[in-house]
């Protein structure tokens, strides 16, 4: 009895402490969670789990039987996910207790992104619950955790101003386009890969101009899909390195492990380019567009972490309104931890 | 938004002071004609104050037909600079036309176009060495990765290299007219030409119409380009100032002048 909810944790990494590269070795695609989420069901002591895996972050929530059974949690899934123990445990966090809560409605108001106050997490971690709970791997304690936690990610973010400026990864790459090429009307844009975040900033792109997208995506499905959102044109997955110096923006976002644009493939694109600038926008991690490509002339490369420095630049004139949110968010927490320990202890007396 | 399209109320006071500024210099540069009976380009200040002149002039024609920000702020800043420079050294502007003998500044009105159709051309340059310098800023900040107001502000580095451009040829356009006029006189007259004069005026002709033919062919573009402008003009300004070296005191007399590349 006395250690209720002594044993609610998560742990995991993110941009804080894992830079890019690390992160890179430790990302999950959307396929493998339902695995992910099976070997931690299978694991003993641990009674109820959710995975959240984003651009920035890889995180286990979860509610053990004890505090022992915590230690095990970390290796038994790097094991299961063949990711490598020593290299988590390094750029690793974890928190327990309420700090767990703390840090789920931090995270899901959007105070703790990479771009502070962006709106895109709430729906990742909305999924990343949805999956958890239809998959059975939550129970009443997360249940009710994350779903008050949404609530209180919501008023925190609603009562306040963190949202407000170029906090979406769409918002900043149009900036950055703007800056290279103008008018954005005459400039052609090649989509790689259906990520949801180069979706929405596809979408910012036609907002501000842009008329001419093509998709071009290994699941001609999915290609096809995504065009018709945006009216444009597909070009098979197999050709489009043949046709890359015809486009000015490219938004990459592939799940793919290997490099898909390296240097020699862009520089060779670059002769029929007549000087016109390329703007490359990698929005994949791990990432699809080589380092080395960001060293070729008139070629302006950005990836997750570079939008991100952008997008927190004008943080120093969000701070008041970030740090009311934390306040309304550290009140919402403890009346949270408060009532779900409450309930708990309840029910522990009942079944006793 | 109405900052960012130049049509907000600082732009507007901003291109308000560089019209009266316009006006004053136009206004001043007319009285010393007077005075000089001709296009005032006697002495190293009247130089350096046409090419203000034509550089405020060409901006105010050029932000008719491109919508550039900023670039209003750039030219009154090297105007400024270029006028005081040119007020700026001890005996830079000799009152040549009260010397006893004076009686006007060209003799042959031909060269006397030739001189301020080159000049204008250098306010055209000097124009294309403030686009290309925003350029570069635009330009690093985009490799460094930087964002601030500032950089949100300026015009985006396809636009840039698109007026430096046709800059490039306006101003290749105005100083092929010059030599042209200029060569005329020179063929008729070849027993008063000073040679390394002739050399510095054809040398800065051919280091413009190089740097255009270049860029027309893609041989040169981006940063490469916009760091070869501001080379061009600094060569440029320092032939002139070689040029001008021996210019007041021949400036009293007009026969030795009309060779000159100015």
């Amino acid at each position: 009895m006395s250690e209720a909810l002594q044993s609610l944790f998560v742990m995991g990494l993110s941009h804080h402490k894992a830079p890019l590269e690390v992160r890179e070795s430790f990302a999950l695609k959307n396929g493998d969670l339902p695995k992910a989420l099976r070997n931690l069901q299978s694991m003993n002591g641990l009674l109820e789990s959710m995975v959240l895996s984003t651009c920035n972050r890889l995180e286990v929530y979860g509610f053990a039987e004890n505090k022992d059974s915590l230690t095990r949690v970390g290796r038994h899934f790097c094991e299961a996910n063949h990711f490598d123990p020593e290299l988590f445990e390094k750029h690793s966090y974890i928190h327990t207790n309420l700090s767990t809560l703390q840090h789920f409605v931090g995270v899901t108001a959007g105070l703790d992104s990479q771009m502070v106050g962006e709106t895109d997490i709430q729906n990742q971690v909305k999924s990343a619950y949805d999956l958890a709970r239809t998959s059975g791997s939550t129970g009443p304690v997360l249940n009710r955790l994350f779903e008050r936690g949404f609530h209180a990610a919501k008023k925190a973010r609603t009562s306040t101003g963190i949202s407000k400026g170029n906090v979406s990864v769409g918002n900043v790459c149009v900036d950055l386009a703007e800056r290279i090429f103008g008018k954005l009307s005459r400039s052609r844009v090649l989509l790689i890969g259906s990520g949801e975040v180069a979706e929405l900033t596809a979408q910012a792109l036609l907002s501000r101009g842009a008329a001419d997208i093509t998709v071009t995506s290994r699941s001609q499905e999915n290609a096809l899909a995504l065009a018709s959102n945006f009216g444009g044109a597909v070009l098979g997955y197999s050709d489009f390195l043949s046709h890359l110096s015809k486009f000015d923006i490219v938004i990459s976002s592939t799940a793919s492990k290997e490099i898909i644009l390296n240097r020699e493939c862009i520089s060779g694109n670059l002769s029929s380019r007549r000087g016109r600038p390329l703007f490359l926008i990698d929005l994949a991690v791990p990432r699809d567009v080589a380092p080395e490509v960001d060293s070729l002339y008139n070629v302006f490369v950005y990836n997750l972490d570079d939008i991100a420095r952008i997008a927190n630049e004008n943080l120093e004139h969000r701070r008041q309104e970030i740090e009311q949110a934390k306040l309304i968010l550290d009140r919402q927490s403890w009346s949270i931890w408060l009532d779900v320990r409450r309930r708990y202890l309840l029910k522990s007396i009942a079944s006793t | 938004m109405q900052a960012r399209r130049g049509s907000g109320s600082p732009a507007f006071l901003l291109v308000a002071l560089l019209a009266l500024g316009y006006f004053l210099q136009s206004r001043g540069l007319y009285l010393r004609g007077l005075a000089t009976h001709a296009c005032p380009l006697g002495n190293g200040m009247e130089q350096i104050q046409f090419i203000a002149w034509s550089f405020v002039l060409t901006y105010l024609i050029i932000r008719l037909i491109f919508k550039l920000q900023l670039l209003g702020l750039f030219t009154s800043g090297l105007a400024a600079v270029l006028s005081f420079i040119s007020l700026f050294p001890k005996g830079f502007d000799p009152h040549y036309w009260k010397e006893p003998g004076y009686q006007k500044l060209f003799q042959n009105p031909w060269i006397e176009l030739h001189a301020s159709v080159a000049i204008f051309s250098y306010g055209v340059f000097a124009l294309l060495t403030v686009v290309s310098a925003m350029y570069l800023v635009q330009h690093s900040a985009l490799s460094a990765k930087k964002s601030s107001a500032f950089t949100n502000f300026l015009p985006s580095i396809s636009q840039l290299e698109m007026a430096a451009d046709k800059l490039l040829l306006t101003g290749v356009l105005f100083l092929t007219s010059s030599v042209l006029v200029g060569s005329i006189h020179w063929f008729q007259d070849l027993n008063n030409v000073s040679f390394p004069k002739l050399f510095v005026t054809i040398a800065v002709w051919l280091l413009y119409l190089g740097l255009w033919l270049l860029h027309l062919t893609h041989r040169i573009f981006a940063r490469k380009f916009a760091i070869a402008c501001l080379w061009a003009f600094f060569l440029a300004m320092v032939s002139m100032s070689t040029v001008s070296g021996k210019k007041d005191t021949e400036a009293i007399f007009p026969q030795s002048l009309e060779v000159q590349g100015l």
